[in-house]
């Protein structure tokens, strides 16, 4: 499945939607469909926010697919730099203790809630992160 | 898009806790509304602030830099912060980023004010 966003925030939550509704009918339990909803909307942030740097011109890309073993998703953005996040994001003491910015967690939701996450080559312009999830109920479901 | 409107804050009092109710997404466009109600119960006074959540569909990462925000603000104020009603999924994300070092989190308003209690009893 694939999916074409405008750069805005707000449509992270229709491809959130769309995604749950493929996960679902791929037989994933639900407690892991809240978890791939939420990696997804922050992947998407990171698109929308960081990588396309909220420029309304472009566009974010979703695909998504699933095999016997595992759930994958690819976020791709069409920024002109690539996305650096911080190798090291700050601590909740340290936020709280004014260190930082307060944002800046979405990669480490999404590293901690699926079973694999990073930017892949890409090989075009713009950034790519993938994300994956092992199914736990498989059902057959095409890409 | 749609998501400026999404979110409901409103703010009361019961048994000496102010409690600020979040209805609906909690998302960067959250910020005002959120800070403008803790303001509210701060001005008024408040040492025990509850955040109850309900109907709590989105809750993003930059929702929770907006809570992380008033966690900094209850220590600055030594005001004591509980949040009640959040879904198990969202309680989870909350312990995930570090809140619940800062926020007692509970299943709803009612064990929210008995751990208050027990609190200000200690």
């Amino acid at each position: 499945m694939e999916l074409v966003l405008p750069n805005e925030l707000g449509y992270e939550l229709i491809a959130r939607d769309a995604v749950a509704a493929f996960a679902r009918r791929a037989g994933m339990p639900r407690d892991q469909i809240d978890d791939v909803k939420t990696a997804l909307c922050e992947a998407c942030i990171n698109a929308i926010e960081h990588g396309n740097s909220m420029n309304p011109e472009l566009r974010v890309q979703v695909s998504c697919c699933v095999d016997d073993d595992r759930l994958v998703i690819e976020v791709c953005d069409q920024g002109v730099s690539p996305f650096a996040p911080k190798a090291e994001p700050l601590s909740m003491v340290e936020k709280v203790s004014g260190f930082g910015s307060l944002r800046g967690m979405g990669l480490m939701l999404i590293s901690q809630l699926s079973d694999e996450s990073g930017f892949v080559p890409h090989g075009e312009v713009g950034n790519c992160f993938r994300f994956a999830f092992q199914r736990h109920r498989a059902a057959s479901l095409s890409c | 898009m749609m998501l400026e409107d999404e979110l409901t804050v409103s703010t009361r009092e019961r048994d000496g806790v102010a409690i600020i109710d979040l209805v609906g997404d909690v998302t960067t466009f959250a910020e005002e509304k959120i800070n403008s109600a803790y303001r509210e119960v701060t001005n008024k006074g408040s040492r025990f602030v509850l955040l109850n959540f309900r109907q709590n569909d989105y809750i993003n990462s930059a929702g929770i830099a907006i809570l992380i925000g008033i966690v900094t603000e209850v220590n600055r104020n030594s005001q004591k912060l509980a949040v009640s009603g959040l879904s198990q999924h969202f309680q989870k994300i909350f312990r995930m980023v570090g809140l619940a070092q800062y926020a007692e989190i509970y299943q709803n308003e009612d064990d929210a004010l008995d751990g208050f209690k027990r609190l200000s009893a200690a």
